[in-house]
């Protein structure tokens, strides 16, 4: 298991009452395949993402990655060890052009000190072009060898639409060194040719065995195409895990979920 | 001609000072309103070093540069892991404290009288900068070099990265770096720079007192960084250049002497409002004020 959740509890504090968002949950992830997380609105499952990559204090329980505690490290810190974020909504960065966006994303942040541009700039150039070299290969290798954005490199985060954003966002994370991907809603808002691309995405970050994505999606027919494991959190626990097929048929996912009678 | 001089001197320490705002408000989105108080620490600190040793320019400035982006420290360490409205009553604390202790420390700083008799800056400890000539040369130089040095760390992976902070702090998190550590920098650089503009000023005027380093000193900082547009570097120059350089131009229009400094004030202030109504992003910049 490369992600262990143990009695994972978090309550949010209301004006005058408490709710329990999360209430004891224990949930494991294998190593090198795709599980889906699923869900109703409100269920916990961003937050729960929130609380594996650090953005998330208050909690109980204990998170192991690798067999290492995870607890009260910063979420830099969690990054650093390896765990990826695809944010829910989040596009790309807006004042930065697609390279600089690809770039920013490098497991290697040596140079972005301020004094070390000053001081080794020769080494910082190429390392730099170490990085664009990356970014074009990446580009070229997700979506073809005369893709349109290796034209677009210098083109600013806000010129590209939504969907692209997405797109560009998941081929982002091939930058890094990271072997767990959380992908938060990674299709939502995308037209289906994109749908297909992001498919394509997700199948290559696994692709290498050492790479594990964890994914929180409401297009079922996506999980069913592309999980190999999937989970239903309902009340503050997962309530039901094995293959899509199994979870998606159950007849309480299909009452309270799907609702399908 | 010295009156013009006088002005592109002091135009040249507003750049120093709007540059230096420019790095914490217009990249790493953190709206600091206690520059006028690293202003004010840089030029107390330089009136002592220059009154005290024979050193040459450089390492005072090293020094000053050193102690005030140590200073900035007392804000970072706590409130820059805060944000937004936090970090702005933080610096705003930070502002009143440093103008409080310049005033009522009267041992140190000689309170309201101020400090008199500043020497001149001596270039490589010898040849010293007098006259008007001789320090429109040096904060020509020194803002020229400052602009182009700011310009690099903008376009620097450093500046990449703040850029990026601006846009979207979870994200740069979640991408593994920590925002609090470039955010720290930031503002100490930005205090350094500060202090360095205290620096010229302390000796060019050789009369320092606590009354050029208010908050009323770091509102006119922002208004010239917010004028010109925040994020890039021509903006801060542009609006250095538009606040300190406007009111001199109103001083020749030909308005009765009865009320021409109440005119002045108005004029002023709606030239400000309709540039703020108009360019929203400022004169030279792209992004606008949220």
């Amino acid at each position: 298991m490369i992600l262990e959740l143990q009695n994972i509890t978090l309550n949010f504090s209301g004006s005058k009452d408490s709710f329990r968002i999360l209430d004891g949950l224990n949930f494991s992830v294998e190593k090198g395949r795709i599980t889906a997380l699923i869900g109703g609105n409100g269920s916990g499952k961003t937050t729960l993402f929130n609380i594996i990559s650090g953005f998330q204090e208050g909690f109980t329980g204990n998170i192991l990655f690798n067999g290492k505690p995870l607890h009260a490290l910063s979420p830099a810190k969690i990054a650093q060890r390896g765990i990826g974020r695809l944010f829910q909504g989040k596009p790309l960065f807006q004042d930065l052009n697609l390279l600089d966006n690809m770039k920013l994303a490098s497991g290697d942040s040596s140079g972005e000190s301020p004094f070390s541009y000053l001081i080794n700039r020769k080494k910082i150039d190429a390392g730099e072009q170490e990085k664009e070299r990356q970014a074009i290969d990446i580009l070229n290798s997700l979506f073809g060898a005369d893709n349109k954005y290796t034209k677009m490199l210098h083109n600013m985060g806000s010129e590209f639409s939504y969907g692209e954003q997405r797109l560009i966002s998941l081929a982002r994370l091939f930058m890094g060194n990271y072997s767990l991907l959380l992908l938060d809603e990674p299709t939502a808002g995308v037209n289906p040719v994109y749908i297909n691309t992001i498919r394509q995405i997700i199948l290559r970050m696994i692709a290498d065995g050492k790479t594990t994505v964890l994914l929180i999606e409401h297009n079922m027919p996506f999980v069913r195409d592309i999980a190999d494991r999937c989970a239903y959190l309902a009340d503050g626990r997962i309530q039901h895990q094995g293959t899509p097929c199994e979870v998606l048929d159950n007849r309480e996912v299909k009452n309270s979920y799907l609702g399908i009678l | 001609m010295e009156y013009i001089l006088h002005i592109v001197i002091m135009l040249n320490i507003y750049i120093l000072l709007v540059l230096s705002a420019n790095l914490p408000v217009g990249l790493a989105n953190l709206l600091s309103i206690c520059q006028a108080a690293f202003y004010g620490i840089g030029a107390y600190f330089s009136a002592y070093f220059l009154m005290r040793f024979q050193l040459p320019f450089i390492a005072v400035a090293l020094i000053v540069m050193t102690l005030t982006g140590l200073c900035s420290l007392v804000v970072s360490f706590a409130p820059v892991k805060l944000k937004g409205d936090y970090f702005v009553l933080a610096t705003l604390a930070f502002q009143m404290i440093v103008f409080t202790v310049l005033y009522n420390w009267t041992d140190v700083t000689r309170g309201p009288y101020g400090i008199p008799g500043i020497p001149s800056v001596k270039l490589f400890g010898i040849m010293s900068i007098s006259g008007i000539y001789g320090y429109f040369i040096l904060t020509a130089v020194l803002s020229g070099s400052v602009i182009l040095l700011f310009r690099k760390l903008k376009f620097s992976p450093y500046g990449r990265v703040l850029t990026a902070i601006r846009s979207d702090e979870l994200s740069v998190s979640a991408l593994g770096r920590n925002p609090v550590h470039f955010k720290t920098w930031a503002f100490f650089i930005s205090a350094g720079f500060s202090g360095l503009a205290g620096l010229i000023y302390a000796s060019y005027i050789s009369y320092i007192d606590p009354t050029s380093f208010t908050l009323d000193e770091s509102i006119f900082i922002l208004t010239a960084l917010f004028i010109g547009g925040i994020g890039n570097v021509k903006g801060p120059v542009l609006g250095a250049l538009f606040v300190v350089v406007t009111p001199e131009i109103l001083r020749f229009v030909g308005l009765p002497d009865a009320v021409a400094a109440n005119l002045r004030q108005i004029i002023y202030g709606l030239t400000l409002v309709l540039i703020m109504y108009l360019r929203p992003q400022g004169l030279w910049g792209k992004i606008t004020l949220k």
